[in-house]
């Protein structure tokens, strides 16, 4: 991930992308793939260049759960929110995680050390239940098991 | 027949025989996103390794899944001399090595593994992989080619039979096809069941030009995954579909729109598009045929309404993915107000299977009122969560006992979620019900688009209610009252009833949200409560006991329940002080004791101390 993207690096990057093409999405996530998050100022330089404004470029970002307006945590934690997973105990698991990180879903500690984040289905319902630790799936979990894994994920293991 | 067609569907089957006529032996590891959770790459990296370092002249290559997702990784095995194909499972990093020396180094079987025999005649050791109880009844027509074909290799769809379909529609005017589709009685797989034919007709109808299609893959149902398993298995198959479906309604661009939360399905679209691209499937004067028709995918950002058709078409607009006002629809006025047609990943899928075989054999294959085969995706209180392709008609309860193996540990069923977090639950008696459209809409539910979700007796339908409620809160796009309050309420009341705080009032409470509901614009806020509304009638006896005996007969709500320790010198329980995320369980000299007020319900106590720790009713 990338320090704090510039205004003039933030305009070469969506520099092709035009809103008449529906390329508000590509474009938001082309940011956040490159930069962990979209930042104040890729919303204002998207607005400018899909000539719109940004309160909709703002609204868009905050209508769907996958954009960040702040870099991604160092090391995160995404819940499994499944069924499958409910039903093993999932709903136990996210209240050990919240309870261990210290965090509520979808927020990350002061220092950007650690985070939590609700997940969505993938149909990987064989692991049920499972998280993802930074990415990779841990399946047939425990709540003591998730108990562990947070406490390290915190760095007090 | 086109003859750019014949061109390159011959090359392909000749590189196709070629490649199964080499001499060496052929090793097809799954790697689909079930298969990749359960450690299928570094089961690949692995059997690479091992066959580099023994010498091993293999082929290896990778395919999509075979629906035995609880078994990941599955691995395949064809013999030299391509007389004998053996499919295995579970072949985990840890036991490759075994099987490299059984399968390639010795040229052997590893019967240990094996699930059957792909191709060759079964053994005693290795029985036939269609009598497999999990392949028994099943009909492979949508996933003919999943497991068996490189998904990132379009010669290898070529040299199935792929694009045949698309190739015959090409010299078939738009009314023909669509006349075609009428009578294979093709039903949107979405969960609506409209007749796909009709839809298209009124495309081709349509009076603005450009026109466009969409492909709905924003899988958003929470447990289906039909959808994953054929983008990651078979791409091409979709492509071919939206090809049929762009002559028969003078469509030139079309749009797959692929949830995030899929990458590999996403990396697997854009490799199946650019390589059509190339072969000249896709872009300016298809096939030298004059007509265009090209396709975007197109990457959600994680959002469940969009998985509403005009929702998505907001999406792929570029604005808040908020379903619109009907009238007018899309074919009237969807991607930029210009004409469109909506269809569902597995629906599309269906055509060329149409178009290649014709729609007597592709309605023929049951006796069924829904016509075709459909995927179901099988989990929860499931033994074997996987996938599979049926045709419509089977019961519940077989596709329960059959192919989900049943309930873990012979706990009875409580009930299923037959399609979506919209769809509802019915109890155990109705798992009778045969799997097809009409009973499902008799009881003021749908079948849904294929993910069906068993849940046993240890489960509280409270608890279900307020996770379904929940979600449809969080999903809610926020443009109507009824929806977005109505949801949050809903939430309200659910919870403080799971927290002993239930009243009488509270169901007669329920019956004005579902009423209220059922007015929202889109189907998300008109089906939001349906869960509940089904509760009420099957298992409302669960919630008069909770709301007047204050007392939850599956002892697992977190609100009426309290953890008591009772057996205070159990060693174990050092453990569970140590792991209590709250440090509730404090070392009071010679005992250990619980502090309620501190207590989460987690449950992590009783899973490290089980004998130590007991669960009581709080109230009672």
């Amino acid at each position: 991930m990338a320090a704090e993207p510039t205004t003039r690096e933030l305009r070469e990057l969506v520099a092709e992308y035009e809103f008449e093409r529906g390329h508000l999405l590509p474009a938001l996530i082309e940011i956040q793939e490159r930069y962990g998050y979209v930042s104040p100022a890729a919303i204002e330089v998207l607005a400018r260049q899909m000539r719109t404004t940004p309160a909709l470029v703002y609204g868009a970002v905050s209508f769907y759960a996958d954009f960040r307006t702040e870099p991604p945590p160092e090391r995160e934690i995404a819940w499994c929110s499944g069924p499958a997973c409910r039903l093993r105990g999932g709903d136990r698991i996210r209240e050990a995680l919240q309870h261990t990180l210290g965090l509520p879903l979808d927020s990350q500690s002061e220092d950007g050390a650690y985070g939590l984040r609700l997940g969505q289905c993938n149909g990987t319902c064989s692991e049920a239940p499972q998280v993802w630790v930074d990415g990779e799936v841990v399946g047939d979990l425990t709540v003591a098991g998730a108990v562990a894994i947070a406490r390290d994920v915190k760095g007090d293991a | 027949m086109n003859d750019l067609f014949t061109a390159i569907a011959a090359e392909a089957r000749e590189g196709w025989e070629a490649s199964r006529a080499s001499g060496r032996e052929q090793v097809n590891v799954c790697l689909d996103t079930s298969s990749l959770a359960r450690g299928g790459a570094e089961t690949l990296a692995a059997l690479q390794e091992a066959v580099a370092a023994k010498g091993l002249n293999v082929d290896i290559q990778t395919t999509g899944s075979w629906g035995f997702c609880w078994l990941e990784p599955t691995v395949s095995v064809r013999s030299a001399a391509g007389t004998r194909t053996v499919l295995y499972h579970s072949v985990t990093p840890d036991r490759v090595e075994e099987f490299v020396q059984a399968t390639l180094v010795e040229a052997g079987e590893f019967p240990e593994l094996a699930l059957g025999v792909v191709e060759g005649a079964p053994s005693d050791a290795i029985g036939a992989l269609e009598d497999h109880p999990f392949m028994q009844g099943q009909i492979r027509r949508l996933m003919a080619n999943c497991g068996q074909i490189d998904p990132e290799n379009i010669d290898h769809y070529l040299a199935n039979g792929g694009y045949e379909g698309f190739v015959k529609s090409l010299d078939m005017e738009p009314e023909a096809i669509i006349e075609l589709m009428l009578e294979s009685g093709l039903g949107g797989r979405g969960g609506a069941g409209f007749p796909a034919g009709r839809k298209w007709d009124f495309l081709r109808n349509a009076t603005a030009e450009p026109r466009y299609l969409v492909c709905n893959a924003d899988e958003g149902d929470p447990g289906a995954w039909v959808n994953r398993i054929l983008m990651e298995g078979d791409p091409h198959l979709i492509i071919e579909g939206m090809l049929i479906a762009a002559m028969a309604t003078n469509a030139i661009e079309g749009y797959i729109y692929i949830r995030h939360e899929y990458p590999l399905a996403i990396e697997r679209m854009n490799v199946a598009v650019e390589q059509a691209r190339e072969r000249g499937l896709l872009g300016e004067d298809v096939l030298g045929s004059g007509k265009t028709f090209d396709l975007v995918v197109f990457v959600g950002a994680g959002s469940y309404v969009c998985g509403e058709e005009t929702g998505l078409i907001n999406s792929i607009d570029g604005y808040r993915g908020m379903p619109r006002i009907r009238p007018p629809f899309p074919a009237q006025a969807g991607l930029w107000n210009l004409p469109t047609n909506v269809n569902n990943v597995e629906t599309y899928a269906n055509a060329p299977l149409v178009l290649r075989h014709g729609a007597e054999w592709w309605s023929g294959v049951s006796d069924d009122e829904a016509k075709g085969t459909k995927m179901f995706t099988i989990s929860g209180a499931v033994n074997q969560p996987g996938c599979v392709e049926i045709p419509f008609g089977l019961s519940v309860r077989d596709l329960l006992e059959k192919y989900g193996g049943g309930t873990p540990g012979g706990v009875p069923l409580k009930g299923y979620q037959p399609g979506g977090p919209l769809s509802g639950v019915l109890s155990a008696e109705e798992a009778e019900l045969p799997l097809t459209l009409a009973p499902f809409r008799d009881r003021g539910l749908f079948l849904g688009s294929g993910g069906i979700v068993f849940f046993d007796e240890s489960t509280s339908v409270v608890d279900l209610c307020t996770y379904f409620l929940g979600f449809a809160e969080d999903e809610s796009c926020g443009r109507c009252t009824t929806c977005f309050q109505g949801t949050q309420r809903a939430v309200e009341i659910l919870r403080r009833i799971g927290n002993g705080g239930g009243r009488d009032s509270d169901l007669d409470k329920f019956e004005d949200l579902i009423q209220t509901m059922t007015w929202s614009n889109c189907l998300h806020g008109s089906f939001a409560m349906t869960t509940v509304k089904l509760a009420l009638r099957y298992f409302r006896d669960e919630f008069e006991t909770l709301i007047r005996e204050k007392r939850d007969p599956t002892r697992s709500l977190p609100g009426m329940i309290t953890y008591e320790i009772t057996s205070p010198g159990d060693p174990a329980l050092a453990e569970a002080a140590a792991i209590c995320p709250t440090e509730a369980i404090v070392d009071a000299g010679s005992r250990f004791e619980i502090v309620d007020e501190l207590c989460i319900r987690c449950g992590a106590c009783a899973e490290v101390a089980p004998s130590a720790v007991t669960v009581r009713d709080r109230f009672v």
